[in-house]
């Protein structure tokens, strides 16, 4: 009974880190149909922005953490404008080439900054430490992490259904040439959505940083497993992305308490599985 | 990606005539092994790496398929040729022709999956399915030696003459050959109605369906040669450097060759050698230099000829050329 | 037409390595092939060149009369064609009489033939499975194998009446035959390995693999990890589970190591770790050693001395060799050679050619000055390399 409970919060508290790091990542798929390579980029700059604000300026870890993901999100704003929106049209091959050529300029500019070694980001502490639930411990950032992700879920569906924004958001996606006979104003949404999905990234990377440590490598090192989770998840649909990061979350996670050595592959064939099944992902729909 | 006109134009020449590229390549061929016969492991290793962009080139730029996992195909290759090689035996060209038949299989087993998806999520497939047969090849020590790597690849002389000597002179001429050998059968195979079949699909799928063409068949064959050919310089690899490598597998291998392909332009034979050759020849000097700033020149090249050198150095030297011609007249 | 082009290389090939009987050459060029870029830079890319250059500034350019040159080529990971490749490279281009360096098993064992045949000496300075040498007679190692580090552990283990052990390890080559030994030394003196875990390399989250550690309460948890974020992340979830204050022992290898250690900062503590190389080593030549490395800032690491150590053995075999290519001679003579290291006393065996040194049990302990050391609690004296003496 001990081992169930302990496999549902360990797979828990994973998927939620995997879910905060990827929804950017879907939306601003669902959203552009851009294929973004560069994501990790973004999680990996709040992260660093949030270490280093701390070390050079002292700012405490919830300061430093939310300026990170301003500042990201921010800069994504021109970086949408002036460069992505030039690629929206071009075919997929293209934006692959470009967001590869991203993550290299990306991973070059944060190893010049920061050197090669993993960049701690320090736990203030109140996060720092475990929780005793009598059977076992259970880290205490880690239900911090899930509590993210379960408001970050919970915001962005009432963004999508109850805010203006989100109504053009879902008229773009579902028609984008109808959306602007409406007078929508698509490019305004594409980049608001875009800046946001960098934000989500940003917020990921700080909150994934004691699973997923900044190193200059992370985009590379981290991409095939968020792309997976957004795959299997169905693009555009933050539902499906929870449901995907729980799925491939717990797969993992059982396996690696039942048959340990197996893990890495379960987590492989059960996207497998899922893209043979169903192409478009769990909840996603078929173009 | 936006063509600028590459359709190959089929046409009939003279017997010598139509060798006149091969001929070429031979020559360019000869002149790399004359530039540096001190470097021939490096000349070589170029060679190989040629081979395997036009692999991806039949692919990704004929065909239009989008692979970031295509060194799959590369490291089943060479691992199917050195393990032939230890256990069964060295010949040199029955382990090309192991090599050949892993890669094929591999890209047709996995063409199922891909083919039938598209986006993101074909993309992710071809990445997943170079993870597992990464990760199957680490666990498989037993056969493939697992993070130590294939060692010990003894090759009988090639021919029954030609030892394959210290320096790699018989190593780069074998290269040379087959890659000459299988630039003549891709040129053939792009200009053939069946090569013209792939650039339709990738330009206009739907039109094609529509003109009765098995467009899911047409691909899998397609990819399956690719798959072949890359498995081939695979083998090549495996056979002459003796040894193999779980990096032969990996993701940034096939960046790598994603990345010089694109440089010296899709759609093209002579672009992915080209990028080929510019690619390591500038990584070999600038591999002493930092790094970080070499991934940043390659990702700053990558984002300009995206944005503006489409078609990349043979795309930018034809328009060059054409402009020229133009003015010319 | 043909003849000549084969027989010209050949014969500058044959110069090169025969070299002149009259003459002694006057520099003699050495290769070192590391990881001087990408992630394996910071731990042993640059620990190399620091502690060559450490040598260089203690002892001159010169061994003998000869001029060393070090040339380096970059190697950033496992990567077993390219390695052959740059050997190559160096032998016949750059015409090396010696190559050193080498962080990973498998680009050690790509260039073995290449060796062989050219009769290069070539100094390890990491790679550490003990099969390598094996594979060619011009191997020397001077860092450490394996199972001679992980002996001593399984022994200290059985000294501190330790009973039940869980072994997690990464699922790859050095992971499986750390644990390999471990399990031998330690079944043998009468200890129980509970369970043995094998992690996949890629693996972020260790929290369930803890957690099930936790819950077979073992006395003690022995552990293998390659450096950098699965070190990282497995001792933060040590921590993090509750494990170390459930009084579970850990025990390890090289995953304290001072490149690390800072980095890993409060969560490293009490971790006790066995291996041949502690910056807190207390001896006039690590001092020494360490005053040389803070000029450059510097910080001592294994691999730096691992390279210090190594350059000693270069430089003597071309004192021996009077600057000549003679790859033989060059290796007889430092065969059963003894000196005192910064790491303390070593030797290189003169069967195996490899490294027979002290192994010290360390725990991680915080300084005054808020820095983190190993602190050395146990020394087991002149360590073989056990390797030879396990069952696969």
């Amino acid at each position: 009974m001990g081992l169930i409970a302990s496999i549902i919060i360990d797979s828990v508290a994973y998927g939620m880190v995997l879910f905060v790091i990827s929804i950017g990542l879907s939306i601003t798929l669902g959203l552009m149909g851009f294929v973004n390579l560069a994501h990790g980029v973004f999680a990996m700059a709040g992260g660093y922005g949030a270490a280093w604000l701390m070390r050079t300026y002292g700012w405490s870890y919830e300061l430093a953490a939310l300026a990170a993901v301003a500042l990201v999100a921010l800069l994504a704003w021109p970086l949408q404008r002036l460069l992505y929106s030039r690629l929206q049209d071009r075919s997929d091959l293209d934006q692959v080439l470009f967001t590869i050529g991203l993550v290299f300029v990306g991973i070059a500019g944060m190893g010049v900054m920061f050197g090669n070694a993993i960049t701690p980001l320090p736990l203030p502490e109140y996060l720092q430490g475990s929780v005793d639930l009598s059977f076992r411990v259970i880290p205490t950032q880690r239900i911090a992490a899930v509590v993210v992700g379960v408001l970050v879920l919970v915001a962005l569906m009432w963004l999508l259904e109850r805010t203006r924004f989100g109504i053009e958001t879902r008229a773009a996606v579902e028609d984008a040439d109808a959306a602007r006979a409406l007078g929508i104003r698509t490019a305004r949404v594409y980049v608001m959505g875009f800046s946001l999905g960098a934000g989500l990234a940003a917020l990921g990377g700080v909150i994934g940083a004691e699973l997923l440590p900044l190193e200059p490598y992370y985009p590379l090192k981290y991409l095939v497993v968020l792309l997976a989770v957004v795959a299997v998840g169905g693009v555009g649909s933050p539902l499906g992305l929870f449901a995907s990061a729980l799925l491939l979350g717990t797969v993992e996670t059982a396996a690696k308490y039942l048959v340990p050595s197996m893990s890495s592959i379960f987590f492989f064939a059960t996207m497998l599985a899922v893209l043979a099944w169903r192409p478009a992902g769990l909840f996603g729909r078929a173009h | 990606m936006e063509q600028v006109l590459v359709t190959p134009k089929p046409r009939r020449l003279s017997l010598a005539g139509s060798l006149l590229p091969e001929g070429f390549l031979l020559l360019a061929g000869l002149l790399l092994f004359y530039a540096m016969p001190e470097d021939l492991g490096f000349a070589t290793r170029i060679l190989i790496g040629g081979l395997f962009a036009l692999s991806l080139d039949l692919v990704l730029g004929y065909a239009g398929i989008v692979t970031l996992g295509h060194a799959a195909m590369f490291g089943v290759g060479a691992y199917a040729a050195g393990i032939f090689a230890i256990q069964v035996s060295g010949e040199p060209f029955l382990g090309l022709a192991v090599g050949a038949v892993a890669g094929a299989i591999v890209a047709a087993g996995s063409g199922v999956l891909v083919l039938r998806s598209h986006g993101l999520t074909s993309v992710m497939i071809t990445l997943a399915i170079a993870q597992l047969l990464a990760e199957v090849a680490s666990k498989w020590r037993s056969l493939t030696g697992g993070d130590d790597g294939l060692s010990g690849i003894a090759m009988s002389p090639l021919l029954g003459r030609f030892e394959f000597d210290f320096l790699g002179q018989t190593g780069f001429f074998y290269a040379l050959t087959v890659l000459v050998l299988s630039f003549a059968v891709l040129r053939r195979l792009v200009r053939s109605p069946f090569g013209l079949t792939c650039v339709g699909i990738r330009e206009d799928r739907e039109r094609m369906a529509a003109l009765g063409c098995r467009v899911n068949r047409h691909l899998t064959i397609v990819y399956a040669i690719g798959g072949a050919i890359a498995g081939i310089a695979g083998a090549l690899s495996a056979q002459i450097t003796q040894v193999v490598g779980l990096t032969s597998l990996g993701f940034a291998h096939s960046a790598e060759v994603l990345v010089m392909l694109v440089l010296g332009g899709t759609g093209r034979l002579w672009g992915a050698l080209a990028g080929t050759l510019v690619f390591m020849v500038v990584h070999h000097f600038a591999a002493a230099v930092d790094p970080f700033r070499w991934m940043f020149v390659i990702g700053a090249l990558l984002l300009v000829v995206v944005l503006f050198m489409r078609g990349g150095i043979t795309g930018a030297l034809l328009m060059v050329m054409r402009s020229h011609s133009r003015s010319v007249k | 037409m043909a003849s000549s082009t084969r027989v010209l290389p050949l014969l500058a090939l044959a110069a090169a390595l025969v070299g002149s009987p009259v003459q002694a050459q006057q520099v003699v060029k050495v290769g070192i092939v590391g990881p001087f870029s990408g992630p394996f830079a910071s731990s042993f890319g640059t620990p190399f060149r620091q502690g060559i250059e450490a040598y260089v500034a203690q002892n001159g350019e010169k061994a003998g009369s000869t001029r060393v040159e070090f040339v380096y080529r970059d190697l950033e990971g496992p990567n077993p064609e390219r390695a052959k490749a740059l050997a190559q490279e160096l032998i016949v281009k750059e015409k090396v009489q010696y190559l050193g360096g080498f962080v990973f098993t498998p680009n050690a064992l790509a260039v073995a033939p290449l060796i062989q045949s050219a009769k290069v000496p070539t100094v390890i300075f990491n790679a550490s499975t003990s099969m390598i040498l094996s594979k060619s007679d011009y191997f020397v190692r001077t860092s450490n194998t394996l199972p001679q580090v992980t002996v001593p552990v399984a022994k200290y283990a059985l000294d501190m009446k330790v009973k039940r052990v869980v072994t997690a390890v990464s699922d790859y080559g050095p992971g499986v035959d750390a644990e390999n030994a471990f399990r031998q030394t330690f079944q043998e003196g009468g200890g129980e390995i509970v369970e043995s875990i094998r992690m996949p390399l890629n693996t972020t989250d260790f929290g369930p693999f803890l957690q099930k550690i936790r819950a077979s309460k073992p006395d003690a948890l022995f552990v293998f990890l390659p450096f950098g974020p699965p070190t990282f992340g497995f001792v933060k979830a040590f921590n993090d589970n509750g494990l170390k204050t459930a009084g579970i022992r850990f025990l390890g290898t090289s995953e304290t190591q001072e490149s690390d250690l800072q980095a890993l900062g409060e969560a490293a503590l009490k971790l006790e770790t066995g291996y041949y190389y502690s910056a807190a080593h207390d001896s006039p030549q690590n001092k020494a050693f360490v005053e040389t490395l803070a000029k450059v800032k510097a910080t001592p690491n294994p691999a730096t001395v691992a390279a210090f150590d190594g350059t000693h053995v270069l430089y003597k075999m071309i004192e021996a060799t009077g600057g000549t290519a003679n790859g033989a001679k060059a290796i007889e003579a430092v065969k059963g050679m003894a000196w005192e290291s910064p790491r303390g006393p070593m030797k290189i065996d003169a069967q195996t050619r490899d490294v027979v040194q002290n192994v010290y049990m360390r725990v991680v302990e915080k300084l005054p000055d808020g820095r983190y050391v190993n602190r050395e609690t146990k020394t087991y004296a002149a360590q073989p390399d056990y390797g030879l003496q396990l069952k696969k």
